[in-house]
């Protein structure tokens, strides 16, 4: 009865309960950290464009190209679960009026951004000096809200926009979204809200004014 | 010699629930015996319970392995529904009805007999886990009487020998001493000499030292070997006295 | 317990107790696969394309309802593409209409494309059924056992045969 097997498996036992409470302890603790991020966007240049917006699309499409300028303070997000900040911008509209839906919305990321904290720098898709750099910029601590802390000037789209139905000029009401998700290591992940919870606010502004896509400009430039 | 003796100290409470087992399967051999009829529905509902409840979950693994989650999920809602309820069921029946029950049965007469352990005292209880005491509630409800009930406590040490080895006359003996209704169906163990001193013959080199007589036990098993077991009893009791 | 072997019932209730720990266990699971209206509630990461966030081994939870919200953008999700068995966990970053008809593209946070490659032949855009859950929580590790078991199945024949002598040698 009470051999080495029984207190391996007392042991193993004991040890992945107290993991497991542990892991909770700290899932629960992201609740006490208040959490008050800020962010302004607004569309610096738009152009339209027909042609591949992938080097593998099968047809030629319209495309547009927002550039953009952001301000966002997520420094509150940074706890010591935060695993990595994903921060996103999607541009959002209304359906066309050609379109057949009435109320539909469109939507698309055309830029993200992962910050890492400190302590999944070693994690992220790094080239050797990027990550040195990177490590030096946070050299012993391990937690670093000032990376929550973007300021874009003019910014370059990561991905443009397209429309399955391939048309995407003189849009209307288009708006440019800041969005976020902490990912913790371990526990509930978490994307920003609509409402306040407890000591998380919501997201102050972060949408943009509403703008419209240009006419298909001669050529990419 | 030092790393055994190390073990038996913590084999005492590893091995009361084997002695108690032990003592537990002996007692339906012993009363069958004595023309007492034995009453499985205790046992027989829980295993009913049991094997309902795993027949609902191999049919819910069949369903689902063959057709698939979303074709089959309000019926495996319902199957989850149900397993809780008889397992829920198979769970208060083992822990406010069985209760630990080691027998029931009825004597020639139609009088019921019930042997379990107490309800205060589980086998995992701690406080009672380094004593070598088998504890049993013996309740026997003669036909359309009042039941009566009869605590006794008696030490392991009275019937398992020194080798760790199940000696059933003493056994019955302390029984039917013990139990008016056993003495009853069985005469001849009943006149014989109270249990302490049955097993006192039964077992001259008995020691009367219970804790020395288990760690013996227990290194006797686990030696496998009598002298070195005794050897060991030697030793342990020489460093307990100095 | 040899003992037990020659009563029925005794040996009936023994094989009962390690018989009710498979079935718990399978029923939970059906459980939490039936709160969560998911077919797998709780998956292990299996690919590195949604790195730093997910790592190979990972656990992730799921959640398949929209009861307060329609699955978004931003979300990360875990498909499963016609014809192919493993499921894909990435995020989905665009959304073209509303409803069970929506047109959904995904991609992974550490690819540089979206994963229109990966879809089946002529599919473009997912649909709110080919998904099979969001994420909603994470643990770190635990589901390493699960890859390093499929990936080296001798780990499985040492593991049973060293589960095997200890019950041979620990009988008693």
């Amino acid at each position: 009865m009470y051999n080495s097997l029984t207190r391996i498996q007392n042991v193993f036992g004991f040890f992945t309960t107290v993991a497991f409470v542990v892991s909770a302890i700290i899932a629960a603790s992201d609740f006490t950290a208040p959490r008050t991020p800020s962010a302004s966007i607004k569309p610096t240049n738009v152009q339209v464009v027909k042609g591949r917006p992938h080097y593998y699309s099968s047809k030629k499409e319209e495309y547009a190209i927002i550039k953009f300028s952001l301000d966002a303070d997520m420094s509150s997000l940074f706890t010591w679960n935060t695993k990595q900040l994903f921060v996103y911008v999607t541009a959002e509209w209304p359906s066309t009026p050609s379109g057949d839906g009435t109320n539909q919305t469109n939507k698309a990321v055309i830029w993200d951004s992962i910050i890492t904290s400190p302590s999944s720098d070693h994690l992220a898709n790094l080239g050797p000096a990027t990550l040195k750099k990177l490590r030096k910029s946070a050299a012993g601590k391990s937690i670093d809200p000032s990376r929550g802390k973007l300021s874009l000037k003019n910014q370059r789209p990561k991905y443009q926009i397209t429309h399955p139905s391939g048309k995407v000029a003189n849009t209307e009401d288009v708006t440019l979204h800041v969005h976020y998700n902490v990912q913790p290591w371990v526990g509930m992940l978490t994307w920003n809200q609509d409402v306040d919870f407890a000591l998380w606010k919501r997201m102050a502004r972060g949408i943009s004014n509403a703008f419209a896509l240009p006419t298909v400009s001669a050529k990419k430039k | 010699m030092a790393s055994q003796e190390r073990i038996t100290v913590h084999n005492l409470a590893g091995k009361l629930p084997n002695l108690k087992h032990t003592s537990d399967d002996a007692i339906p051999n012993y009363l069958n015996s004595l023309k007492f009829t034995q009453d499985h529905s205790l046992i027989d509902t829980r295993l009913a319970l049991g094997y309902g409840a795993f027949a609902i979950a191999a049919a819910c693994f069949l369903w689902d392995y063959k057709l698939g989650f979303e074709s089959t999920k309000w019926f495996t809602a319902a199957a989850v529904a149900l397993y809780s309820l008889v397992n829920g069921a198979l769970t208060l029946w083992i822990a406010y009805v069985e209760k630990g029950t080691v027998y029931q049965g009825k004597a020639a007469d139609g009088t019921k007999l019930t042997l379990g352990p107490p309800p205060q005292i589980s086998v995992s209880t701690s406080t009672k886990k380094n004593e070598p005491t088998y504890y049993v509630v013996v309740d026997v409800a003669p036909k359309g009487g009042p039941s009566t009930k009869l605590e006794f406590a008696r030490s392991f040490t009275e019937w398992f020998d020194v080798q760790g080895h199940f000696v059933a006359l003493p056994f019955q003996t302390m029984l039917a001493t013990t139990v008016p209704l056993i003495a009853k169906a069985d005469p001849k163990r009943a006149a014989a000499i109270p249990p302490p001193a049955a097993a006192a013959a039964a077992a001259a080199e008995f020691l009367n030292v219970d804790t020395h007589t288990l760690d013996a036990l227990a290194a006797a098993e686990t030696t496998g070997a009598e002298s070195t077991a005794a050897g060991s009893v030697g030793k342990k009791s020489k460093r307990r006295k100095a | 317990m040899l003992s037990g072997l020659q009563n029925p019932r005794q040996a009936a209730a023994q094989l009962l107790n390690f018989a009710l720990i498979l079935s718990t266990a399978f029923m939970m699971w059906k459980g939490l696969s039936i709160v969560a209206d998911s077919p797998s509630p709780i998956v292990v990461v299996l690919s590195g394309s949604m790195e730093p966030a997910f790592q190979r081994g990972d656990l992730l939870f799921l959640w398949n309802r929209n009861l307060l919200a329609e699955t978004d953008v931003g979300e990360v999700v875990v498909y499963n593409v016609k014809g192919k068995d493993i499921p894909i966990v990435h995020r989905i970053v665009r959304k073209f209409g509303l409803g069970e008809h929506a047109k959904l593209l995904t991609k992974g946070d550490n690819n540089a494309a979206d994963d229109t490659e990966l879809y089946a032949r002529g599919q473009d855009y997912l649909e709110r059924k080919d998904i099979i859950g969001s994420v909603v929580g994470y643990i770190p590790f635990v589901g390493y056992v699960t890859i390093m078991l499929s990936e080296h199945p001798w780990l499985k024949t040492v593991m049973l045969g060293i589960m095997g002598l200890l019950v041979v040698l620990q009988r008693e």
